[in-house]
């Protein structure tokens, strides 16, 4: 199809090959990965910050401005999402629910006249593959099996995330993981009950705090360390009480944030 | 087993990157370059977890149950960032790609490319 794109690849693995091949075996113990700063993590982190799970330990204490801007990366994502014009094709059913959405329709109209007259004037395939499109994008039947299913599974779903979320400080897991999966499960139940009722899970009044809870927890929490330490979420290091605490504070409005904000991009996408 | 000196954990890591820029490179289809992109950064995920992990190692959470080695906690972490960094990326291309197929009816790069 296009000779160059396997050229292209080849081109790029190359390079890679040869750069895997210097590197030591994946596995071994004495690898720089092993020795240098991780080491000392695993040597100290417990003491120097309160928490048995070194993962959280290097997300909220170490690396704590990197996830305090991870935070803010995905509710930008979600700002650019929810700034992007409504689009110009007439909607299928008018979705008045979204305060901050609806509002630019008028606006995402008016400045884009050149798409509508090309498709009036008809091009070749885009047009009859326009007109097929809403057909295919709108009320697929969703089998009854499958929505049994999600029905089914959605509580115990939802309960593993909350158990990931509050299991987390001991066992794999943690804020983002819990957000992930209370995502896909509205998603889920979006995708069998229909957007409308899955919408209701999130009242409209409060998603603008909802979606901003995370950045605006980590801001708290970094001035209470602020005014404790004197630095920036700083952490008190020798008081272990107060280190969890603001540790869980973060972990679960990372949990409900994220999951607003995925499950919100979900309801825009379907718009 | 390294063949060559290569370790194949890593080349398995490099073709999967491969297979993603194919996608990413000869697809006309924006929705298959949007794959194509997911399967190149879930590759890069890959390579840093392999890098991270240890003989034998437990997870590096310090509760009765697990003893020495560890996997390094410092790759999961990162792997955290560039999982939300992928997500957001992922979110603002499919949003532009409805907003691309509401406007023009299509999102094969072929047919947007002929469009006045």
């Amino acid at each position: 199809m296009r000779p160059w794109s396997l050229l292209l690849v080849l081109l790029v693995a190359l390079p890679l090959v040869a750069g895997v091949a210097t590197l030591p075996p994946h596995d071994a113990p004495d690898a720089p990965i092993h020795t240098q700063v991780g080491a000392l993590y695993l040597e100290r982190g417990v003491a120097e910050t309160g928490m048995k799970n070194l993962v959280t330990a290097v997300l909220l204490n170490y690396r704590g401005f990197d996830t305090f801007i991870e935070v803010v990366v995905i509710f930008t994502a979600l700002a650019a999402v929810l700034a992007l014009p409504k689009g110009s094709a007439p909607l299928p059913k008018g979705n008045a629910p979204l305060p901050k959405g609806s509002a630019p329709v008028p606006k995402g109209n008016a400045p884009l006249p050149q798409p509508d007259a090309a498709r009036s004037q008809g091009v070749g395939g885009a047009r009859s593959r326009e007109e097929e499109a809403p057909e295919v994008a709108s009320d697929v039947p969703v089998s009854p099996v499958v929505r049994f299913v999600v029905r089914l599974l959605a509580p115990f779903i939802a309960m593993f995330a909350v158990a990931m979320l509050f299991r987390g400080h001991i066992t794999p897991g943690g804020g983002f993981q819990a957000a992930a999966v209370f995502a896909a499960v509205f998603i889920a139940l979006g995708l069998v009950l229909g957007q409308d009722r899955a919408a209701r899970l999130v009242p409209v009044d409060w998603r603008p705090w909802l979606q901003g809870v995370a950045p605006l927890a980590f801001a708290l929490v970094a001035w209470i360390g602020w005014r404790l330490t004197g630095a920036f979420l700083g952490y008190p290091i020798d008081d272990h009480t107060v280190q969890e605490a603001m540790g869980f504070v973060l972990e679960i409005a990372i949990a409900v944030g994220g999951g607003v904000v995925l499950a919100r991009i979900f309801l825009e996408m379907e718009t | 087993m390294q063949p060559f000196g290569l370790d194949l954990d890593y080349v398995a890591v490099v073709a999967l990157f491969c297979v993603g820029l194919y996608m990413l490179v000869a697809k006309s289809n924006l929705l298959k370059k949007l794959l194509g992109l997911n399967v190149m950064e879930t590759s890069v995920f890959a390579f840093i977890v392999t890098a991270g992990m240890v003989e034998g190692g437990d997870p590096p959470i310090m509760v009765a149950g697990t003893s020495a080695p560890y996997a390094s906690p410092i790759p999961h972490a990162m792997v955290l960032t560039g999982i939300v960094v992928a997500v957001s990326v992922t979110a603002v291309a499919l949003a532009l790609i409805v907003q691309i197929h509401a406007h023009f009816g299509t999102i094969e790069i072929d047919e947007l490319k002929e469009l006045p």
